[in-house]
């Protein structure tokens, strides 16, 4: 017997984690872009940015007695700047030297293990349970036809595209954004420009951990925080990364939302158990017969 | 303008620059030649901090550049349009341009009138103002090696380094790179001119140094170098 209405129910839910995943997976693409580096600890610079957000958000409603939806808007530049040290943090302690002496296994090591020690500090503050994350906006779900849609997952989509699209218009408009894309397309050359090569590098750090950040207090509400938030989400979105290619915007998109449906397919009609499974497949697949990604170009074509 | 003594560098190990000197002297065109791994290009990298000298100085109008990093060094004035034309792909022929006024929208450098300069090199180089929205990576070879020029001019340099602009281009565009090099020498643009075509490049330079395995082998105004019967043999015979 097969339900058509829960079909759409699942898509329409997997489609909000899924961007939660896109946007993770583009904080991994800003890195890679300027230094062919990645933050190995791009879930914890989510989990602490949700963790960080829920005591902002607690402490600017409890001292003013703010209603929560403006509490959350008047956390977000908050969690955004913690964002941005929190990134800029891991590139000067764990990457920076790496790239120094071009050694491929430091950044590996060094961003791995800034995570774990994040994770340990997160379980140290807040505790090692899971616990409710206030939510700005109402419980109950719109019905659009039948499908039941939280006013928080539209949110989340709405969220993760306006900040891609941010920082889209930041490279394409403002001069700065110019410098990091030459950064990217030839680092020699872009410091023939002037450029502070190893500032843009620091940059796409704080840019990459303030993506995940925001992705986790977009997240939280609907989901659980807690310093156990980080771990799974990374390493989906790393797969979303990889599936969706590492130098194409629209491909973790699709890579995101692609992934977010599988995943709530399996856990509905297979079992919770197997859901991970197919992301994960489909992670092994890519890497063994297109390295680059499905929507990942394979070189700029020279001249 | 531009100092260079003693100037050790290299690659790791291997030193490809035994101990150079030279100098270009403001608003004048010298010219570097010589045969093929001699050590132009390398000579250059290390002139805009591409890579760090070994030993010896650099001074840039009496300032000591030497051991800066390159984007440093840029911001001092010295503008090197490098071997390979390195332009950004994946940017407009515009935006490139703009990329090469880094330094002076962001403050490091006088920002003078960018957008007047702008129209200038259009100017300059007609082929670019057609192609002014198209990303950079379609250009033609000659196209490339017209905005990667036209890049550097950006700076306002103080100095402007230029590593083969010729290369791979169809004799008529070499024709068409020499005639601008020589409309920026009248505009007194001081440059140092790295070239493969060393019979054209001495006949509008000031001043030519011959580099053989990273040394200076001979040097001297342009036009004494141009008849010297061993630079004529070595560097100007049938083959350039
Ligand atoms: N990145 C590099 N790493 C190691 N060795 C290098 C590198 N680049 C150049 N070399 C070596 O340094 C020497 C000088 O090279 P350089 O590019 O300076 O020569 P050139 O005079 O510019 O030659 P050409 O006319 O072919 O451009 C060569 O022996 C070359 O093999
Ligand atoms: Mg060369």
């Amino acid at each position: 017997m097969f339900d058509f209405q829960t079909l759409i129910q699942l898509i329409v839910s997997g489609i909000s984690v899924g961007m939660i995943y896109g946007v993770v997976a583009f904080g991994y693409q800003l890195t890679f872009a300027t230094s062919k580096t990645l933050n190995f600890g791009q879930g914890e610079a989510l989990m602490l940015g949700s963790l960080a957000g829920f005591t902002i958000m607690t402490q600017i409603g409890s001292i003013f007695g703010i209603p929560l939806p403006i509490a959350y808007v008047l956390m977000l530049p908050f969690v955004l700047i913690f964002g941005m040290a929190q990134g800029a943090l891991v590139e000067w302690l764990g990457v920076r030297q790496a790239i120094k002496t071009k050694s491929e296994a430091g950044w590996i090591m060094a961003t791995i293990a800034l995570g774990i020690i994040f994770k340990n500090l997160a379980e140290n503050i807040w505790g090692r349970d899971t616990f409710t994350f206030p939510n700005p906006l109402p419980e109950q779900a719109i019905q659009i036809m039948g499908i039941r849609i939280l006013p928080m997952e539209v949110l989340i989509v709405c969220g993760a595209i306006a900040l891609m699209a941010a920082v889209e218009m930041f490279n394409r408009r403002s001069i700065y954004g110019k410098a990091v894309v030459a950064t990217a397309a030839d680092i020699g050359a872009a410091g023939l420009m002037g450029v502070n090569t190893a500032q843009v590098i620091t940059l796409s750090y704080a840019l990459s951990s303030l993506t995940a950040a925001f992705a986790g207090v977009l997240v939280a509400p609907v989901t659980l925080t807690g310093a156990g938030l980080g771990s799974a989400l990374g390493l989906k979105a790393f797969a979303v990364a990889i599936i969706g290619g590492l130098t194409s915007g629209v491909g973790v998109v699709v890579g995101g939302v692609l992934l977010g449906i599988t995943d709530r397919l399996t856990g509905y009609y297979i079992s919770t158990g197997y859901q991970d499974v197919p992301g994960l497949v489909l992670l092994l697949l890519v890497l063994s017969f297109k390295p680059s990604g499905l929507f990942g170009k394979s070189a700029i074509k020279k001249v | 303008m531009l100092t260079v003594e003693n100037l050790v560098a290299g690659y790791g190990k291997v030193r490809v620059l035994q101990g150079i000197s030279l100098d270009v002297q403001q608003g004048q065109l010298v010219t570097l030649i010589g045969s093929n791994g001699a050590g132009k290009t390398t000579t250059l990298r290390a002139l805009s901090g591409m890579i760090k000298p070994d030993f010896g100085s650099i001074r840039i109008g009496g300032a000591d550049i030497t051991g800066l990093s390159s984007h440093e060094i840029t911001r001092k004035g010295v503008a090197h349009s490098p071997e390979g034309r390195r332009v950004f792909p994946v940017l407009s022929v515009e935006d490139n341009l703009v990329m090469g006024a880094f330094t002076r929208l962001t403050g490091s450098r006088p920002k003078g009138d960018v957008k007047a300069d702008l129209a200038r090199m259009f100017d300059l180089f007609p082929r670019l103002a057609e192609r002014r929205l198209q990303l950079a990576g379609t250009l033609s070879g000659g196209e490339q090696q017209m905005l990667a020029m036209a890049r550097a001019l950006m700076l306002n340099p103080e100095v402007l380094l230029l590593d083969e602009p010729s290369m791979g281009l169809a004799p008529k565009l070499v024709e068409e790179v020499f005639s601008t090099i020589s409309r920026l020498k009248a505009a007194k643009v001081t440059m140092l001119l790295v070239e493969q075509f060393a019979a054209a490049a001495l006949e509008v330079a000031d001043y030519g140094y011959v580099l053989e395995n990273g040394r200076i082998a001979a040097s001297g105004p342009a036009e004494r170098l141009k008849n010297d019967p061993a630079v004529k043999a070595a560097y100007l015979g049938a083959a350039h």
